[in-house]
């Protein structure tokens, strides 16, 4: 059990973050105005999830301390403020608005000028911030004859389409990343929108100069159709700016990937995966995200040359494969107490091809393809199998790690069909496997219990360990004897 | 209604998945290719001693290891296949053509080269959609599968070669889509079950050794005259169906099978391939632009406005929507499709099912209902 508490300064550094979160929405008031802000909220009821990211705030801090702890605090607040950045933008809607599949990068769009909202976006924040945030909008695309089969994702992302509660665009940019499932469904948001489309095909063997100059084309279409039927324009010197910050984004990043991989880890679990996951995804280019990476790399120096550990009782050094459980955001803060489990890095962090070359609007496109292509899930779910499979040993000895956790999502039917076929590469390598059964967005699917129990099974019978040595482990009990898998409902009936 | 009695030599060409005549050609040192996907192109896989076999599990009573590599989330068309595969039933073939169609097609690829390594596998790329570019990319995909088999097979697969397999493949396609015109007839001379099991023979069989049987069930399909009662014309849509039990089931409640537009039917498979011009840009031309699969990603209002025009041209009362279950694919599109054809006042049912034949009772109760549904 992690017996360290957190300290005065712990709790001063979490009121300023509270106020830092509190002053965004007080801005998204201001800069809205209050009547336009209440209508959007009666339009979007899921802006009052959004005024619970205080709460999840909280339950990444506790139990964690020191420049950890401020990491997790930071990332929050700044999450947060991007995301008034980005609401503002949309909710005024204007002709410069547009809808972008989540696998569509902005920086293209960004650079024409244009307004852009990740579609995806609410399904990945809102479960993050209340567990079953998912659960309405995947019964609206069920009830509207969606196969329950499908990826829950893409079910709550149509969910909040069908309900009339995604912002309505009359210009789309889709692909055919990640799955045929979130690929086929955008017909059903083009038709709700009735909207034009653009969609970007990606090759199935992109690892080939043929694959990067037939993507680049793509791009080069898409171009010219925004600037079609948008009033975007494309100012490729605004592109150059973009694609260089992010560049210097992810220099910072591979400098904290170094230093994670030392043992023990000086940071870990999410300032490095939802920092990612928000700051590459959602607004790459923008100074603001460079500079949260700068904080979190330099944070994470001063713990690393100070000798201190992230994770004070570091037994275990995990990746996690596949998308991080989105309603569970506590799982890997329990994991860290409950067995000294540190989650070093995850497979939508981890980037192969992650710097851009900037000197031709010729290469910024063809670099920008090759991210988009060999990035983050976009690799592991188109191509063949060892896109897959050879990228989790790749990542398992670059950092160092004792096992591999797989968030078995039961909609990614892709992912499912090479489960055995890793099983059996991992004994091969005797590489501990721990396939976690569940839904990404919906914990009716398998609950936080369920998932605590897989843990529990995997690290007594594979790992040979106890909860910290307790014996013998009770499935239902997190630090302090607290019931852990209740916890997210006492957050609910508390607000 | 009415059943030819020869038809009971397609059933046999349908029970095993290799067949009889599959065997002669082999005896005949001709060399069976298998595939797995409507947007393979048959007619490259015709070239010198090769011969095409779609890749089917005839009678599957199972399949546990194929669970096992691929969960039991996958399609069950991808899983039978790969059992089959285990157990062997596919080792004679020359090789395999995959296609990256969809999540399950590929996964079913890896696991096979994984599991089974056959001794000559392609995956082709097909886009997701068409256009210029688009073209260009699949004309050198063929191109590409094109010098691989002839590397492997020796066979020339351009050219003069390939412009003959063309003029034979069209040849050939014509004369099944005359008998597939016969159900345009009031009332129809031929039942949706006996043509779709001349449609699937001749995806599962050399077609020069099946022509003679194609034409003699032609000739007495004509001097037949006629089906008999029913109560609907029914046009069958959707994804890959090769279990022809299902189709008669459908009939066996009075719904005549008249139309298809179905991965395995007839429509638009069987349109004539371009015989001018570079034969591999011909074959891509024709892939790309049967209006099918929604893998096809700007195609869903010309898919609709093809089921309406199909059902229109065939006079069926209703259509049918049917996907093997986990298709993703068909699986949302199926939501969209259904609402936008009844919108457009076409009566539909939406079935899903698994690739072996089951849950015959309610079939029977869903078709009765639907059927009754439409008034007939």
């Amino acid at each position: 059990m992690n017996n360290i508490r957190p300290s005065a300064a712990d709790y001063l550094k979490h009121a300023k973050y509270f106020i830092h979160i509190l002053f965004s929405f007080t801005m998204l008031a201001a800069r809205r105005g209050p009547i336009s802000l209440l209508r959007d909220m009666r339009r979007y009821p899921w802006l009052f999830i959004l005024l619970r990211a205080p709460l999840l705030m909280g339950r990444l801090a506790a139990g964690r301390t020191g420049l950890y702890r401020e990491a997790n605090e930071l990332l929050i607040s700044f999450i947060v403020k991007q995301m008034i950045d980005v609401l503002v933008r949309t909710l005024k809607r204007d002709d410069t608005f547009i809808l972008h599949q989540e696998m569509v990068p902005p920086e293209i769009s960004t650079a024409m000028g244009l307004s852009v909202w990740p579609a995806e976006l609410l399904s990945i924040l809102l479960p993050l911030l209340d567990s079953h945030a998912a659960e309405a909008y995947i019964d609206r695309s069920e009830n509207e004859g969606i196969p329950p089969d499908i990826c829950s994702h893409v079910k709550m992302t149509l969910g909040i389409v069908l309900s009339g509660e995604m912002p309505p665009a009359s210009v789309i940019v889709s692909s055919n990343l990640p799955c045929d499932g979130n690929m086929t469904g955008y017909e059903i948001t083009r038709r709700k929108n009735n909207a034009k489309i653009f969609r970007l095909d990606i090759p199935f063997n992109f690892y080939n100069n043929r694959a990067v100059e037939y993507f680049a084309g793509e791009l080069k279409r898409m171009i010219a159709w925004l600037e079609e039927n948008t009033p975007g324009r494309m100012d490729w010197e605004r592109l150059r700016q973009i694609c260089e910050e992010r560049n210097r984004m992810a220099e910072k990043e591979i400098e904290l990937w170094e230093m994670i991989s030392a043992r023990p880890a000086p940071m870990a679990a999410e300032p490095v995966y939802l920092g990612h996951l928000w700051a590459f995804n959602a607004d790459p280019g923008n100074p603001a995200a460079t500079r949260f990476f700068h904080r979190i790399a330099d944070m994470t120096r001063r713990n690393l040359e100070s000798g201190v550990r992230a994770v004070p009782n570091e037994r275990f050094r995990a990746v996690l494969w596949n998308p991080p459980l989105l309603h569970f955001s506590e799982l890997f803060r329990w994991a860290e107490e409950a067995y000294g489990i540190t989650l070093v890095i995850d497979s939508m962090t981890y980037n192969s091809q992650p710097l851009i070359d900037t000197s031709t609007p010729d290469t910024m496109l063809r670099d920008l393809g090759k991210i988009i292509m060999q990035g983050p899930m976009a690799r592991h779910t188109r191509g063949p199998a060892e896109n897959y499979i050879d990228d989790i040993f790749r990542i398992y000895h670059r950092f160092n790690l004792d096992m591999v956790w797989v968030a078995g999502h039961i909609g990614c039917k892709n992912t499912m069909a090479l489960n055995q076929m890793l099983r059996e590469a991992c004994r091969e390598k005797g590489v501990p496997l721990l396939i976690i059964e569940y839904d990404l967005s919906d914990q009716r699917i398998c609950s936080h219990e369920g998932i605590i129990r897989q843990i529990d099974h995997f690290m007594q019978n594979v790992m040979k360990v106890n909860r910290n040595g307790e014996d013998p482990p009770d499935p239902r009990r997190g630090r302090e004897g607290k019931d852990f898998t209740t916890i997210h409902y006492a957050y609910r009936s508390e607000e | 209604m009415n059943k030819y009695a020869g038809i009971s030599l397609f059933d046999d060409l349908l029970a095993e998945p290799l067949n009889r005549l599959v065997e002669q050609a082999m005896d005949e040192g001709r060399v069976p290719v298998g595939y797995t996907c409507s947007y393979v192109p048959e007619t490259l896989l015709s070239a010198g001693k090769l011969f095409p076999v779609r890749l089917r599990a005839p009678g599957i009573a199972g399949t546990e290891l194929a669970d096992t590599y691929m969960s039991n989330v996958i399609c069950s068309y991808t899983k039978s296949l790969l059992e089959f595969a285990l157990g062997g039933a596919y080792d004679r073939l020359g090789g395999v053509v995959f296609t990256a169609n969809c999540d399950h097609m590929r996964r079913l690829m890896d696991n096979l080269e994984y599991l089974r390594k056959p001794a000559f596998s392609h995956t082709l790329d097909v886009p997701h959609k068409r256009g210029g570019p688009a073209l260009e990319w699949f004309t050198e995909e063929l191109k590409m599968l094109a010098d691989k088999m002839s590397g492997h097979f020796g066979v020339s697969a351009s050219g003069a070669d390939l412009a003959a397999a063309i003029r034979s493949r069209n040849a050939f396609a014509d004369a099944i889509r005359a008998i597939g015109d016969l159900r345009k007839q009031e009332p129809p001379l031929i039942t949706g079950g006996e043509f779709h099991r001349v449609m699937i023979a001749s995806l599962v069989s050399p077609k020069d050794l099946l022509l003679p049987l194609v034409e003699d069930f032609h000739r007495k399909a004509v001097e037949r005259g006629g089906v008999g009662p029913y109560r609907a014309r029914i046009m069958v849509a959707g994804g890959e169906l090769d279990d022809l039990s299902f189709i008669d089931v459908i009939e066996s409640q009075g719904g005549l099978v008249v139309a298809d537009r179905f991965c395995t039917g007839s429509l638009p498979a069987l349109d004539p391939v371009s015989e001018t011009g570079d034969p591999l840009r011909a074959i891509a031309q024709h892939t790309l632009g049967k209006v099918l699969c929604p893998r096809m990603m700007e195609e869903f209002d010309e898919r609709e406005e093809a089921i309406r025009k199909t059902a229109h041209e065939y006079s069926a009362d209703g259509v049918i929507v049917q996907a093997i279950k986990f298709c993703d694919t068909w699986g949302v599109e199926g939501s969209t499709l259904t609402s936008a054809l009844r919108s457009a006042g076409v009566p539909v049912l939406r079935l899903e099912r698994e690739y072996r034949h089951g849950s015959e009772g309610q079939l029977r109760t869903r078709v009765q209902a639907f059927i009754e549904s439409m008034g007939k």
